[in-house]
């Protein structure tokens, strides 16, 4: 599925203006670890998740459940099973859904990925992550030209 | 031919002795430093106080939609925890303490003693959340309430039993981790302030409220 996102982004891109690459290229650079994913990571996560995601937080220890370490649990699952996680919560993690954006919840997702990287060998399919979500999160209308308004004073 | 000395080498053993004491003093105080911040960075346990404080009726709405009126808990001892559905600091510990607190009790107990847990934040906690929010907890309804409602009416209820509450931003609350036991006449008698009430200090509480009646 992730490929297949991939791979729609490729062929996309091959007919795309030079003004629309120049856009896209805009969105993408943005995708990758930034302060905005740091803080919203540090404000919502890092008091049960640690730092660099092992799961060593301040609170960890009192949890009734020990909160899981990224790097050996993330890299199982999809983009959606995680941002259903985080969207939706799980045992005594929040429901992130009512209190965030959606980019918000991708921005999460972003650094849940990032986390999970961090001292381990990946794979070559993790390495097209950041695309893939970016994917997800490019407005297609905007960059194709669909949501342009119609000039109504042509006949 | 080379003459070995006889004479144990003194200096050496000294400077060894001395490496060694000072490796030694570095361990020692590393593992100090760092159990001094493990010690500096667990929460603490929840500090307990015993008041006495009167606590006014009010009406909210619990995780069905249905009003709930606390007048009606007269003649039970009340467990209240302060809490928000999207707290990512102290709410999950109290709210575990409190589960933990629900499945201390007995059988006879329940029916004579009731946990609620009143949101800090009412714009996001409607009764749906609540009531997703105290599944994930397995949190039986049977003696159990979450409760929300109109903001000013809970502003009412947190300043009744004395909970500062300041919004920082959507779903970011910050609250006086209260957890507090209220007697069958309706007075606060207990208040736990910190993350992590002990639940077999909160039981003992609980039964020693209950022998009183």
């Amino acid at each position: 599925m992730e490929r297949r996102f991939a791979c729609a982004t490729c062929v996309s891109v091959s007919w795309l203006s030079s003004g629309q690459i120049f856009l896209l290229l805009l969105v993408l650079a943005g995708c990758g670890r930034n302060e905005r994913m740091d803080l919203l990571y540090a404000e919502r996560c890092m008091n049960c998740h640690g730092s660099s995601g092992r799961g060593d937080g301040i609170l960890a220890a009192r949890l009734p459940i020990r909160p899981p370490d990224f790097r050996e649990t993330v890299e199982r699952k999809s983009n959606n099973q995680i941002r259903r996680i985080i969207g939706e919560g799980r045992g005594t993690m929040p429901a992130f859904e009512p209190a965030l954006r959606p980019a918000e919840i991708t921005d999460m997702l972003q650094m849940v990925r990032f986390l999970s990287r961090e001292g381990r060998d990946i794979a070559w399919w993790e390495r097209f992550d950041t695309l893939v979500i970016a994917h997800c999160n490019i407005p297609w209308e905007t960059v194709l030209g669909y949501d342009d308004k119609v000039d109504q004073t042509k006949p | 031919m080379t003459i070995r000395s006889t004479k144990p080498n003194h200096s050496s053993f000294h400077k060894y002795l001395f490496r060694s004491s000072i490796f030694l003093l570095a361990v020692a105080f590393v593992g100090l430093a760092s159990g001094g911040i493990a010690a500096e960075i667990q929460p603490a346990r929840a500090d307990r106080r015993v008041t006495r404080r009167a606590i006014e009726n009010f009406t909210l709405v619990d995780q069905n939609g249905a009003p709930f009126t606390f007048e009606k808990l007269a003649g039970k001892v009340v467990v209240v925890a302060f809490a928000y559905t999207t707290c990512v600091d102290v709410c999950p510990l109290i709210t575990a303490a409190l589960r933990q607190t629900q499945i201390g009790l007995g059988a006879e107990e329940r029916g004579h003693v009731q946990l609620l847990t009143i949101t800090t934040d009412p714009e996001i906690d409607s009764p749906k959340v609540l009531s997703t929010y105290a599944k994930r907890y397995g949190a039986e309804f049977e003696n159990w309430a979450f409760l929300t409602g109109d903001p000013a009416v809970l502003a009412q209820v947190w300043k009744n039993f004395g909970v500062g509450v300041k919004r920082r931003a959507r779903g970011l609350i910050d609250h006086t981790p209260l957890t507090a036991l209220v007697d069958q006449s309706k007075a606060m008698r207990f208040a736990y302030i910190g993350p992590s009430p002990d639940p077999h200090a909160v039981l003992a509480d609980v039964r020693a409220l209950l022998k009183q009646q």
